[in-house]
């Protein structure tokens, strides 16, 4: 029997903010050691209360404007009531029925060809817990985590294989760092996701009951585990079994799937407005200064360098991988005034291998688009010749001065004046009276012997056309 | 003549420790030592609730020692030359659901029992920052959850210094029946349907519940956040302005604390009461019951001692050139205590799953088989009744099922009864008053053992203190005579949001037009 898969993810991303949601705190504490970035507050000791960061909620609608969702002017917390230890206060403040947004959708490009549209049901603002560790038959409880702002966001079940809720999350992972808003590290739970999947047959038009995975921590694990529990789910169908709304747990390490807990039941978790914080009033002054602030998006731009810039595809879509990336490739195109296409020739052949090699984004580049444009002119000009201006990339980047003075400074500029080029031929050929002699006597093969000596004497900057019609001439004549 | 240094009023002795009269050491050691004479043994866990009948037991926490310290820091300020505040060494107290920084913080719950907070309550520190020296924390409700301190799980539990046979109210009980003894001039209180205003009335002092966001709440062990105020209680008017005038304003720890300029409390009250329009509303003099058995609710008149209190109070007021409108609909008024029941057991609920023996309080001490057996035996050995009922109710109208039965349909009543004031205050509409006047208690204290117990019964005792809750806006409990038994009743001034000024004007008009009257004179039992 052939089936249908339907995949929601739930995913959780942690802001980027400064301080975390609702109390002073520095939000990031990775590398901390545990319970020491914590204060009366984000701990819900007796008598605290939350005050609420605008930062998060500006990060949070430009999120929201991005996705084309609906933002609310007015919106509300609410508190979700349940126990665990590592939840201090036995509720997360949290949005319910009156979130700051709703709807929306991303389009997902797959490397097939299609665009998968996924739409968003859910968006909204909430303070993460702290971590519980076991260990040695202890539990631990680490705070630090405790009030770290985050947007929960959820699909609708619109995803259909693994590799789609791999491409969705490779595109919104994109979308966040382009954005500023998270740094979207998987492996850091800046980006956490659960997968919900169940299974249907081809054509049939309900949902089947579904599971959550949870505890995935990279892109690649999505995949497998998606994978995983499709063929886990078909298994159990053809063998007569039902699927049963389980949670799972993914382990990385024996790429295994296990049962968690059985989901027979929603949980209620009582949810009313949270008394301690105002509704978000977002007006229309407000909004319109974090909107100002909204990039083009990735995909639009990508479809923009396309038309525009007449870049493939495949070319576009490198270029605006990142937002740093694609801005230094338009400030270099408008500094350069030539061929854009000769300018994402440089950019993603040489450039980006500066890039990985340094760990530098575009943006924090010595070698400025400015420089770049330069290089590749003084390339085009013939001033110098392609190798040399390869390495006036790497030369720039570590001394900071312009390319112009280091061909300067370092004498790099081609030899290409024919006096001066047919004074040194004219002396290696004195020099080799029988090498002259061979190759008139017909070993013409030896050309290029003369030419590497020739590029020896230069240190290579002679022009290696102008030096082989010398080389001709002389020899020849 | 020399004073009685405890039965000065935070007004005189701010006044004589900034002229150099007395040291705030002097007027500190002077009021530890009638403490002592008056008080008798904190509460305590365990402890006895009949020891020492015939004292006050006001306290759990004595801090004589940090009190003596923050007075010889007022009196270094004045030997310097510098300001040592508006409150410079008048001593209060602090109702024990606050948080002092390095002091037991308990709520007056088991399950806080170990629990010395790290930092100090907002309105604490400002009255502090104002010359205010702390002489402890007083005793109240278990987690305010009353309004007798019956429930308190230190005990005893708090008397009536008027006759420590009855019940001070509550539940800020040990505030009220610390002022009434002059152990401090002032205390800080509490309030979510009554909780300052009731043990005031009860207890024969001034009691002020702000508007909601007038005082911070940040510190303040919450019970119903949406409800709960933080507010003064005092002697007399002039000593309750004094004291919210050093607490107002916005917190950077409270987003709920409204940011609009503080007004001048003092320099308003002399203005008296000439053309300023005060209500009498029939839905004020009158309370609503539920039959214990059907359900049924049925009305019943006040008792004609308190009607003929706010009576007085209507033609004294009126004598100073006050409007007096009668006959004012406040038609929501009787579904005050159902909504209140439903809203603030929600939010009860939830503000008390912190406490669930993991970071802090209490723990038991018996094996446990798991995480759940913790959680259930800790809270379970460390709530009292009165907690418990609280959550098991919050817990059932909140469920998803029933919320919009119970929950939802409380909040629209909040909303009419909201309503309700707006109509009568706005400026524009048929009444356009100033003030709604009312009794505050439907009667005086009641005996220790008379109500506690039936949870019910005691929560209607709030039915015409908590519409002001309900709404948000400010209201007073003045002293307003005594009964026949000796008793004091208590009338009631509610105003509109931000009003506090004007509450305090008629107050004061009241209490000059009042002085000479012979129940002026009479002191409590315990400082005859």
């Amino acid at each position: 029997m052939e089936y249908e898969i339907i995949i929601g993810l739930e995913t959780h991303i942690q802001l980027n903010t400064t301080t975390k949601i609702f109390c002073s705190c520095k939000a990031d504490s990775w590398g901390e050691a545990p319970n020491t970035n914590i204060c009366p507050v984000c701990v819900g000791l007796p008598g605290v209360l939350p005050v609420l960061n605008r930062s998060a909620v500006e990060k949070a609608v430009l999120l929201a404007a991005a996705m084309q969702a609906e933002i609310r002017p007015l919106s509300y917390f609410d508190r979700k009531n349940y126990f665990y230890p590592d939840l201090p206060k036995g509720y997360q403040i949290s949005q319910y029925d009156r979130s700051l947004a709703y709807g929306g959708h991303l389009e997902v490009p797959m490397p097939e060809g299609y665009v998968r549209r996924v739409r968003i049901h859910k968006l909204h603002i909430e303070e993460d817990a702290g971590k519980t560790k076991n260990e040695n038959g202890r539990r631990l409880i680490d705070f630090n985590r405790c009030g770290v702002p985050l947007i929960e966001m959820v699909t609708a079940p619109d995803i259909r294989t693994a590799d789609e809720a791999a491409q969705y999350l490779i595109r919104l992972r994109q979308l966040l760092r382009w954005l500023g808003i998270s740094e979207a590290d998987m492996e850091k739970g800046h980006l956490r996701c659960d997968a919900n999947v169940s299974i249907r047959p081809l054509g049939a038009d309900y949902l089947n009951p579904k599971t959550e995975i949870k505890n995935v921590n990279s892109i690649d694990a999505v995949r497998t585990a998606i994978e995983a529990e499709v063929k886990r789910q078909s298994r159990e169908v053809e063998s007569g079994g039902k699927v049963k709304p389980w949670t799972l747990s993914w382990d990385e390490d024996s790429g295994r799937l296990s049962k968690m807990r059985s989901k027979e039941t929603e949980a209620d978790y009582r949810y009313f407005r949270e008394p301690d914080l105002l509704p978000i009033r977002l007006d229309e002054a407000w909004r319109q200064s974090i909107l100002a602030e909204l990039p083009e998006l990735p995909l639009a731009r990508r479809a923009r360098f396309m038309g525009q810039y007449g870049l493939l595809e495949y070319d576009a879509d490198l270029l605006t991988g990142e937002r740093s990336l694609s801005d230094y490739f338009e400030q270099t195109v408008q500094a350069y005034q030539g061929d854009p296409k000769r300018v994402a020739n440089w950019l993603l052949n040489d450039v980006m291998r500066m890039l990985n090699e340094r760990g530098k984004t575009a943006g924090a580049l010595n070698l400025t688009p400015q420089y770049l444009a330069e290089i590749i002119r003084l390339v085009d000009e013939g001033t110098v010749n392609t190798p040399t201006g390869k390495a006036l990339l790497e030369k720039t980047e570590s001394t900071e001065k312009s390319p112009r003075e280091i061909v300067a400074s370092e004498k790099l500029a081609r030899v290409s004046d024919t006096a001066a080029l047919r004074q040194m031929c004219e002396k290696i050929l004195a020099e080799n009276p029988e090498q002259v002699a061979r190759y008139r006597s017909g070993k013409i093969g030896l050309i290029g012997w003369f030419m590497g000596q020739v590029m020896q004497a230069t240190r290579g900057k002679a022009d290696p056309k102008a030096t082989r019609e010398l080389l001709q001439e002389l020899l020849d004549g | 003549m020399t004073d009685y240094i405890p039965a000065l009023s935070a007004h005189e002795i701010a006044r004589k420790v900034r002229r150099g009269e007395y040291t705030a050491r002097q007027v500190t050691e002077a009021v530890l030592a009638h403490i002592a004479r008056v008080d008798g043994c904190p509460g305590q866990l365990d402890g006895d609730p009949n020891a020492e009948p015939d004292r006050v037991h006001a306290f759990i926490t004595l801090t004589a020692e940090r009190a003596l310290a923050q007075a010889d820091a007022v009196d270094a300020k004045i030997a310097a030359g510098e300001d040592p505040g508006p409150l410079a060494g008048v001593p209060f107290t602090v109702k024990d659901i606050f948080t002092v920084k390095g002091t037991l913080s308990s709520a007056a719950s088991r399950i806080l029992e170990n629990f010395i907070a790290p930092y100090t309550a907002t309105p604490v520190a400002r009255l502090e920052a104002a010359g205010g020296v702390i002489l402890g924390k007083v005793n109240l409700d278990e987690f305010t959850f009353g309004s007798s301190n019956e429930s308190s799980a230190y005990q005893p539990s708090p008397r009536n210094p008027w006759n420590p046979a009855r019940v001070p109210g509550g539940s800020s009980g040990g505030s009220a029946a610390a002022v009434a003894a002059w152990e401090g001039a002032l205390s800080l209180g509490t309030d979510t349907a009554g909780s300052i205003r009731q043990p005031a009335a009860f207890c024969g002092v001034v009691g002020l519940k702000p508007t909601y966001g007038r005082v911070s709440r940040y510190g303040l062990i919450a019970f119903g956040s949406s409800l709960d105020t933080t507010g003064s209680l005092a002697r007399n008017v002039t000593d309750a302005a004094l004291m919210l005038q050093a607490m107002a304003g916005a917190d950077p720890h409270d987003g709920t604390a409204v940011t609009l300029p503080v007004p001048d409390y003092l320099a308003a009250l002399p203005r008296g009461v000439e053309g300023l329009r005060i209500g009498l509303s029939p839905d004020y003099f009158r309370i609503t019951y539920p039959d214990p058995q059907s359900g049924e609710l049925y009305e019943e008149p006040l008792p004609d001692e308190i009607r003929a209190a706010v009576m007085h109070a209507a033609e004294v007021l009126a004598a100073q050139g006050a409007e007096i409108v009668e006959d004012v609909p406040m038609p929501h008024t009787r579904y005050g205590i159902p909504a209140y029941f439903v809203i603030s057991r929600v939010e009860a609920a939830s503000n008390l799953h912190r406490f669930d023996g993991v970071k802090y309080g209490y723990r038991t001490p018996q094996k446990v088989r798991d995480l759940h057996e913790m959680y259930r035996k800790s809270r379970g050995e460390g709530f009292g009744l009165q907690p418990k009922l609280r959550i098991l109710m919050g817990m059932y109208v909140s469920a998803a099922q029933y919320s919009a039965q119970y929950y939802n349909r409380a909040l629209k009543i909040r909303t009419l009864i909201r309503r309700d004031f707006e109509a009568v205050f706005d400026p524009q509409g048929a009444y356009r008053l100033d003030a709604l006047l009312t009794p505050t208690t439907p009667t005086p204290a009641f005996p220790i053992g008379g109500v506690y117990g039936d949870s019910v019964l005691m929560q209607y005792a709030d039915q015409l203190t908590v519409a002001a809750n309900h709404a948000g806006i400010p209201g007073i409990s003045l002293p307003g005579g005594l009964n026949a038994e000796g008793l004091p009743l208590g009338i009631q001034l509610l105003g509109p949001d931000f009003s506090e000024s004007t509450l305090f004007r008629i107050g004061y008009a009241y209490e000059q037009a009042t002085a000479e009257e012979a129940w002026r004179a009479t002191r409590p039992l315990v400082v005859r």
